[in-house]
């Protein structure tokens, strides 16, 4: 009797053995999926040597830290041709308005949402027309101007801080350097157009044939 | 001849060592070579160089610049005479060692091209001997056509793995990115070969490949499609590679999956392997106007290809290796397109995989695509 128990110890310790010997089958670096391998991998993750700053080139840029995401988007008031408006915007908007005063930004069609939601005055301050001002009359500093566009547009911000919507600009690498909102879409008339396609592949069409 | 390096094929120095004895040579004299009269041969050295090098490399004194390089004869004739005329020149190397200048720069096409017929699989090359194909390269290019390149052979990068998002709602149809993608890597401009397509599919029906247009022609986006682009999507499991039957192709350690040009036979059975459609074979030989060559090339990516060979998107090695993002990445006008380290876990591509609903095409292959899509 006491031998048949050691004997059944023995069948079970072997048998938790040949468990173990075969469940650890997977070598080590082979990972069930792609996913796996990334998370695995990169927990030691270091950097590296490669960098894109080159390729940022002349652009200048500011640095922004928004939520969780550190970043450099193009600095925006050494773009605008005007700048500063108080060169020509001496006095208030609302004075401005009267017949006698020359017109300008004649090329400016207001294309974005409608009259009810939107005029110049949801972005722009109409007592200090250098700055961009919130719908709760806080000032907006032009070069922040994704401030403006964030507060519609919150699911396009939460993309654009993390890299889903938006552009980068030089190479993958750090540091990263991203496009803001205006360096794509025009403020006034949001939406991109419609065009042809940049080319035509005549020889498929002779395949096909 | 260099047999203390442990090189993988065998190499004469003909061109070369000729440079560093300063136009003396053996028999003694400075100038005007060693004379013939004396010689034991029945030709006399010049005229021995002279028909080696034409029966070698002799058209290519006539022609010029694009054709020299794009018009390798591939048929086993011509590749036997010049396989044999290059065993000629080895032969003669020492008997000719000192001939005329005007043959110094036949003599180092024929020297160039002996070496590159012999060279080794560019996988298992060291990296001495990947810069020396590359120097060869560059140096053949410069003395066939008078222009410079530039040639890479930089290796993956450690702690990289690259990776690919594609933005569906965001895509416009533009195709900006195929003419970048085209520019960027030398393509065949008359075969209209082109590593990327862009599917116009109809709204309501899904990912249906088979009704979609990869060939459209008019102003976009359309109303009621949306459209999808495909390349090579750098699987992690690549079924190409497995069945690559000479290893012509395979995985490097940054995933991009490559191709050795000159070590691919053309068979062609990857281009079968390949359930996502990433394969292009070309059928002609490849020509780019020669203002239009971008000079800043790979050897695994944009470098001049032969006729009969396998090509592909390498996620452009030439320039992301480097830092920048791939062309059509660069060329995109709406972001679409996105590109990054999937190993760095603050790059935008590993936010855009934890954070967006992403997807991969055919995922249950097990092929592991790199290529990811996902919807605003
Ligand atoms: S997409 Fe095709 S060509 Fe590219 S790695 Fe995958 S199987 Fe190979
Ligand atoms: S075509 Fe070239 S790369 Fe493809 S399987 Fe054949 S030899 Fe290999």
């Amino acid at each position: 009797m006491k031998n048949n128990i050691n004997m059944m110890n023995k069948i079970v310790c072997f048998s938790v053995f040949l468990l173990a010997f075969f469940s650890c089958k997977h070598h080590e670096n082979e990972y069930h999926s792609i996913t796996d391998k990334i998370e695995a991998e990169s927990k030691d993750y270091h950097g590296t040597s490669i960098s894109s700053e080159a390729y940022i080139g002349e652009i200048q840029t500011i640095e922004i830290t928004e939520g969780d995401h550190t970043f450099l988007i193009p600095e925006r008031k050494s773009q605008i041709k005007s700048y500063a408006c108080t060169e020509c915007h001496s006095k208030p908007l609302s004075q401005m308005k009267s017949k006698d005063i020359q017109k300008a930004h004649w090329d400016i069609k207001m294309d974005h949402a409608n009259e009810n939601t939107m005029n110049c005055v949801t972005c722009h301050n109409p007592d200090n027309i250098d700055d961009l001002r919130s719908l709760t009359g806080h000032t907006i500093d032009f070069n922040t101007s994704y401030n403006l566009c964030n507060q519609c547009h919150t699911k396009q911000f939460e993309d654009w801080k993390g890299g889903a919507h938006g552009k980068r600009i030089g190479g993958w690498a750090p540091p990263r350097a991203s496009m803001t909102c205006v360096n794509c879409h025009d403020p006034h008339k949001p939406h991109f157009e419609s065009r042809w396609p940049a080319r035509f592949n005549t020889q498929k069409v002779k395949e096909r044939e | 001849m260099s047999s203390n390096n442990n090189k993988k094929w065998f190499s004469l120095n003909i061109g070369r060592k000729e440079k560093t004895s300063s136009g003396s040579c053996s028999c003694g004299k400075s100038s005007g070579g060693c004379g013939g009269s004396s010689n034991a041969h029945h030709m006399t050295n010049e005229a021995f160089t002279e028909a080696a090098i034409n029966a070698s490399i002799g058209e290519e004194r006539t022609k010029d610049g694009f054709e020299q390089v794009f018009d390798v004869k591939m048929d086993r004739r011509s590749a036997f005479k010049k396989l044999t005329a290059s065993l000629l020149i080895g032969a003669g190397a020492v008997s000719t060692s000192c001939s005329v200048i005007s043959g110094d720069e036949s003599k180092e096409k024929a020297q160039i091209d002996w070496e590159e017929q012999f060279k080794g699989n560019y996988k298992l090359m060291t990296d001495k001997e990947k810069e020396a194909t590359v120097d060869r390269l560059v140096r053949s290019y410069q003395l066939r056509t008078g222009k410079n390149i530039s040639m890479s052979s930089k290796n993956a990068e450690e702690d990289v793995l690259f990776g690919y998002a594609f933005n569906i709602s965001k895509c416009q149809g533009y195709m900006d990115c195929v003419n970048a993608c085209v520019e960027e890597n030398n393509q065949d401009r008359n075969s209209q070969m082109q590593y990327i397509r862009i599917h116009e599919m109809k709204d309501g029906k899904g990912f249906n490949f088979n009704e979609a247009d990869d060939n459209y022609y008019h102003e976009v986006p359309a109303q009621g499609h949306f459209y999808m682009g495909t390349q090579c999507f750098h699987c992690d499991n690549p079924p190409c590679v497995e069945v690559c039957p000479v290893q012509a192709t395979w995985r490097e350690d940054d995933g991009l999956v490559v191709v050795d040009y000159d070590w691919c036979v053309g068979c062609r059975y990857c281009m079968a392997a390949c359930p996502y459609d990433g394969r292009r074979f070309n059928w002609s030989k490849p020509e780019v106007p020669e203002s239009e060559i971008n000079h800043n090339q790979h050897y695994l990516g944009n470098r001049m290809r032969k006729k009969g060979v396998m090509e592909k998107c390498t996620f452009c090695v030439q320039r992301s290796r480097a830092g920048k993002n791939p062309a059509c990445v660069e060329a995109c006008p709406t972001g679409a397109r996105i590109f990054g380290n999937l190993l760095d876990p603050d790059s935008t591509i590993r936010w855009v995989l934890e954070n967006k609903k992403v997807f991969r095409l055919k995922e249950d292959l097990g092929t592991e695509p790199k290529f990811w899509y996902f919807m605003d």
